[in-house]
């Protein structure tokens, strides 16, 4: 681990693969950037460290330490909150892994440690085995940990309970079995000296709100038990991770950033398509591109990993690799796909079969982006913008493991924010990564965990739990009949799990399993998550597993089941959807120009009203099915622009125009606010509509805007009154997860932002990259759609 | 909170207000003050303190229940069968043997378990002189919990070990939750524990439908509740008390644990004559037999074994015939290898070409009897190892 590695055959095709994409592709490449290899750097091993624990670490080859590791050390000693926020492959591991060992070989006391799947903390038990040996074979006594997931057989419960030093799992385990029972782990509780947490990163929006409150809960019985352990954190590179970290554990947390460990020379290209259309501005796709890196790639004998924003995209990629290289059933296959949803069997299949090396190339979605180990690979291709910088640098680095030079592609869509960033190549060069929000008091996320802490140990009267009053919320409990107060304390008298009933993933319930019945039998051979069932597993839909199609014939709502059978379609299908909004209720606004922008709370209404079929490799629209789903409701919050309908007369006079810039203006603005908001294009959402749920406005079959009615019908514009268009962006989370207010607050900031976006623009009518994909009628029209959108935007500033 | 949220809060909707427009369609539920005297008056029950509540009652020694008669002398530690005294666990005992037993059960306000389950009702059952005690405390008021539980512990302590059924699992487990989130010792760390469930489960698991208590009484006990409330209505009735004050259901689940405790005392010497005579009372032998084989008790289940010959399966013949073979009774054992050997069990073939092998050196019927058997790599040996043997035999 410590000498320099001699040259190897990957090097020497690291670097032909890049200068050989150079020679050939000069002007697709937008900007390129090498990080020059980086030298170690030392401290000794503490002088505290255990002879034993010093013993196994140089029995393992290691003599010193890096210097962030030195630093988490002393930082843990110390009893002191941390985190550390080193780049992928610096040894975080050992940063948490050292005081642990050392407090249970010297203290007996114990360790929580928690990882976002499970995957993740299988990985994490093997390593903690080895270390175990290492001190075995050091001649002390070895450490026992133990995974706890859902997964553990309940004849072992007892014993990992009980007997465990480190006990290995996820929040949902913590909040879903440990908590409610933590007398049963009593002991366990007893001895807790240290919470650890990796990926903190993932820990953000529903997710991170949800975590926030299980360890609100961790902290309250820790307390019963007469203990406050110590945390720490490990997380990719964010800009705020003691910030998050902090407000994930409620207290203040020490951060670590400065890494100690070396690293190969790294090579970064953004790679822009080229232009296929000049008078549209339509550039190649990125699937494109990506594959074709990637074919590269391979035939220099290199191992490259090709990351999908989408799992319909691992899956029509891994196709069309795998047209290329496993034509031979006969052969082991070259190409695997990698993502969410498919079964962890399958997962644990393909994670051996990367690390073995039997895999050339994979195709992943940010299912893979975590630490799951799965060996070296040499080449990283980014199928377009992750949507922030530090899921960029986290993918861009699972290639170069171990020291090797490696290469890293981030291939732009035609995405605005692709667009944007490639234009802006600091971006992710000048290393400026987010920050990461959460917002652990949103009302339901807290209400539901307020639930469940009742019911692991009574509140008593002048608790507190959140920024929230818990009398309030106790008394609205105790009116819904699951809490009593009786002498000063909050009893729980429900006859029920109150934990069962909430997910840490969702703020919606109930996943769906996809069922295959070809040939009359009936498998398993997918879930798919509650909020994208209604656009994926639709009566007509075509579902890959494996790049496998299959068509869902049947789908049982209620049941959460979907039928399919093996299919040979040449084509894919891609749901339409359509949402209405409807303001409840406005906390603040502001005049703007020749408007008004606000914020507050919306009722909304997606339906799924359609999909199209689109055939492989062309891309043509091939067909339209229906789609018999009941409506998705909820209550969220939003900010909103709304144009004084004189105003918007004076400057678009043509109600269609002004239809069509409002959805180029939202197109824009939706973009910019993501970028804004360190959230996920899909974390947001964008309509246009008159706020009363009158009617909304969607772009159409044939790319023009229209207005729908409340019943989907076709509304004309022309006809109404009174025409008030109103540009919402909303959170996309039932009650809001705290989006919409820091928008708010960038209001003017965000329209400038998407002004620019549309101003700067290389196409001439307007593309994807700015307003949305328009189609040019016949017409010779006064106004194209882009700039339509300039005329709302203006008004909006 | 301080003074200057307190007034921020007056002008903002409230939380109920701001959760319920967020919620649709949930109402809330009126509360009303339980009325504890009416309760206390209704169930015929002393106030041990606020909000915890003795119902105790002596009955008299002959007490029938079914088509038994329970007798207290039978209830100590020493008194009980041994088959099932093996069966208790920890086998420390911290008293002597002529402690009393206690038959407990418990009703609780839910089966999830975790810490927002509560026991609100726990009866107990001991011999008291020449008749019976049953005692039963109800937690009326949650804040008493402390008290309810040092009453609990209170009529524990001097036992010699407990009765229950399902109690290892379920009653127990719950009960050391409770006394852990009150921060009490716990009483049954230490307390040895026959649990009804596991003989019953062994010595009926495989005849019954089922092994729940109200299937073991009416089989082994021939009682019939009449009117009885189904256990799992006990959790409503104890919440409709704490919510509405509601009496009515205390009552019915009061008289459903009484009937439990007094099942379990019926049970225990019954299921100590299923032990000892699996026959007369329907039990299945050869899983009776394997108990008392595990617990160090061989010539017994032989006896049983033997006496229920006729009724025996494949598996529990072939038990007997093993029983036989280890005290040297080849005759017995062959006897029944033979007859199932007709039958082509493959076992019996196995053991009758060992018998003649290696015992009667019949080296031509053991190797009939190889032959017999199903093809595979073992038996293939066996016919080699034969051939052999024969031929230097004829050779000699």
């Amino acid at each position: 681990m410590t000498s320099p590695q001699p040259p190897s055959f990957e090097s020497f095709a690291v670097a032909r693969l890049e200068t050989r994409l150079a020679a050939k592709y000069r002007a697709r490449i937008a900007a390129r950037q090498t990080l020059p290899a980086r030298p170690a750097s030392w401290r000794d091993l503490p002088e505290d460290l255990s002879p034993q624990l010093a013993q196994a670490l140089r029995g393992r080859g290691l003599e010193r330490l890096y210097s962030h590791q030195r630093e988490a050390w002393d930082l843990a000693r110390a009893g002191r909150h941390l985190v550390v926020a080193t780049p992928t492959a610096s040894g975080k591991t050992l940063c948490y892994n050292l005081p642990v060992l050392e407090s249970v070989l010297a203290g007996g006391r114990k360790a929580l440690y928690l990882f976002p799947t499970k995957a993740l903390a299988q990985d994490q038990v093997a390593e903690l085995m080895e270390l175990s040996r290492a001190l075995s074979d050091a001649g002390g006594p070895g450490i026992k940990a133990f995974t706890f997931d859902g997964d553990t057989p309940g004849d072992a419960r007892k014993a990992v309970r009980t007997r465990g030093d480190i006990v290995v799992s996820n929040p949902d385990m913590l909040h879903q079995a440990i908590l409610p029972h933590h007398t049963k782990w009593a002991q366990f509780f007893e001895g807790l000296a240290y919470v650890v947490v990796d990926e903190l990163h993932s820990y953000r929006g529903v997710f991170g709100a949800h975590v926030a409150n299980v360890f609100r809960r961790l902290r309250r019985v820790c307390r019963f038990y007469g203990v406050e352990p110590t945390f720490i954190f490990a997380s990719a590179t964010i800009a705020n991770p003691a910030e998050l970290a902090g407000q994930l554990c409620g207290a203040s947390v020490a951060p670590v950033l400065e890494s100690g460990a070396p690293q190969g020379e790294r090579h970064l290209l953004l790679w822009n398509p080229p232009v296929i259309n000049p008078d549209l501005g339509i550039r190649a796709s990125a699937r494109s591109q990506s594959t074709r890196i990637a074919r590269m790639a391979a035939k220099l004998g290199l191992k490259a990993i090709v990351f999908a924003r989408s799992r319909l995209m691992v899956e029509v990629i891994t196709k069309y690799l795998k047209d290329v290289f496993d034509h031979d059933p006969r052969r082991a296959p070259r190409v695997l796909a990698y993502r969410g949803g498919y079964l962890p069997s399958e997962r644990r299949r393909g994670e051996q079969a990367m690390r073995a090396g039997k895999v050339d190339l994979v195709v992943a979605t940010s299912a893979l982006e975590l630490g799951v180990d799965i060996g070296a690979l040499d080449v990283a291709i980014l199928n377009g913008y992750p949507g922030t910088v530090a899921a960029t640098m986290q993918r861009l680095g699972r290639a170069g493991r171990r020291l090797r030079p490696s290469l890293g592609v981030l291939v732009a869509t035609s995405d605005p924010l692709d667009q944007f960033l490639v234009r802006h190549p600091e971006f992710i060069f000048g290393a400026s990564p987010e920050h990461a929000r959460v917002h652990p008091d949103q009302l339901l996320i807290l209400l539901e965990h307020v639930r469940c802490a009742a019911f692991e140990l009574p509140f008593r009267d002048g608790d507190s739990f959140g920024a929230e009053s818990l009398a309030e919320m106790l008394a609205y409990l105790r009116d819904e009949g699951v809490l009593q107060h009786q002498g000063e304390r909050w009893y729980w008298v429900a006859d029920s799990y109150p934990a069962n009933s909430v997910s840490l993933r969702s703020v919606a319930e109930g996943n769906f399993v996809v069922i295959d019945t070809t040939g009359g039998g009936q498998t398993i051979i997918a879930e798919v998550d509650y909020s994208s069932a209604p656009g994926t597993i639709y009566e007509g839909a075509i579902y890959m597993v494996q790049s496998q199609p299959y068509q869902v014939e049947r789908l049982d709502w209620t049941g959460r089941k979907a039928f399919v059978t093996r299919t040979r379609a040449d084509y894919y299908t891609d749901a339409i959807d359509y949402t209405r909004l409807k303001i409840l209720d406005r906390f603040e606004g502001v005049a703007v120009g020749g408007g008004v922008a606000a914020n507050g709370e919306v009722h909304l209404v997606r339906r799924y009203p359609g999909y199209k079929k689109i055939r492989y490799y062309s891309h043509d629209n091939v067909g339209y099915g229906n789609i018999d789903l009941p409506d998705q409701e909820m209550h969220t919050t939003a900010v909103w622009w709304q144009a004084e309908p004189s105003a918007l007369e004076a400057a678009l006079p043509d109600r269609q125009q002004a239809i069509e810039g409002f959805l180029g203006a939202a197109y824009a603005l939706h973009h910019v606010a993501v970028l804004r908001a360190m959230a996920e294009l899909h974390d947001l959402g964008r309509a246009v509509g008159d706020g009363q749920g009158t009617w909304f406005a969607v772009v159409g079959g044939d790319g023009r805007g229209q207005l729908r009615g409340p019943d989907n019908a076709p509304v004309d514009p022309g006809a109404r009154d009174r025409f008030e268009p109103t540009l919402f962006l909303y959170d996309n989370y039932p009650g809001g997860v705290g989006l919409s207010a820091p928008l708010y607050d960038a209001a003017a900031q965000l329209v400038a932002d998407a002004r620019d976006l549309v101003a700067g623009c290389a196409c001439s009518a307007g593309c994807p990259a700015c307003v949305g994909p328009v189609l040019l009628g016949d017409e010779t029209n006064v106004l194209t759609p882009r700039q339509a959108a300039l005329a709302v935007l203006k008004l909006l500033l | 909170m301080s003074a200057d949220t307190g007034s921020a809060a007056t002008l903002a909707p409230s939380f109920s207000d701001r959760v319920r427009r967020l919620m649709v369609g949930r109402e809330p539920v009126r509360s009303k003050v339980p009325d504890e005297v009416a309760l206390r008056e209704a169930l015929g029950a002393q106030a041990l303190a606020p909000g915890v509540l003795l119902i105790e009652r002596r009955l008299g020694a002959r007490l029938r229940h079914g088509r038994v008669v329970l007798k207290p002398d039978g209830a100590v530690v020493e008194r009980l069968p041994s088959s099932l005294r093996v069966l208790m666990a920890p086998k420390v005992a911290t008293q002597p043997p002529s402690a009393p037993l206690v038959y407990l059960d418990t009703e609780t306000s839910g089966l999830s378990g975790g810490s927002g389950t509560w026991a609100f009702l726990t009866g107990i059952v001991s011999a008291d002189g020449e008749g019976w005690r049953l005692r039963q405390y109800l937690l009326t008021r949650l804040d008493a919990e402390a008290e309810y539980l040092e009453a609990v512990r209170g009529a524990i302590t001097g036992a010699g070990a407990m009765v229950s059924y399902n109690g290892r699992s379920f009653d127990v487990p719950l009960l050391t939750t409770r006394f852990r989130l009150c921060e009490q010792p716990d009483p049954f760390a230490r307390l040895p524990h026959l649990d009804l469930l596991a003989p019953v489960r062994r010595a009926f698991g495989r005849v019954w439908p089922d092994c729940r208590l109200a299937t073991a009484e009416s089989r082994l006990l021939g009682l019939e509740r009449e009117g009885d409330m189904p256990g799992s209505a006990a959790p409503l009735a104890w919440l409709d008390w704490l919510r509405r004050g509601d009496t009515t259901g205390l009552a019915a689940v009061l008289r459903h644990n009484r009937w439990d405790l007094f099942s379990l005392v019926g049970l225990v010497p019954v299921l100590g004559e299923a032990f000892e005579d699996p026959v007369s009372l329907g039990a299945d032998t050869h899983a009776v037999a394997a108990h008392h084989i595990g617990h160090g008790q061989p010539d017994r289940a032989l006896w049983m074994l033997r006496a229920d010959r006729h009724r025996l399966g494949t598996a529990g013949l072939l038990e007997l015939a093993r029983l036989h073979r280890r005290r040297g009774e080849w005759g017995e054992a062959c006897a029944i290898w033979e007859t199932l050997a007709a039958a082509g069990e493959q076992a019996a073939l196995a053991a009758l070409a060992k018998y003649h092998e290696h015992r009667s050196r019949d080296l031509l019927r053991a190797l009939g009897y190889a032959i017999a058997l199903s093809p595979s790599p073992e038996r293939d040996r066996r016919c080699e190892r034969l051939e052999a043997k024969l031929a230097l035999k004829r050779g000699a």
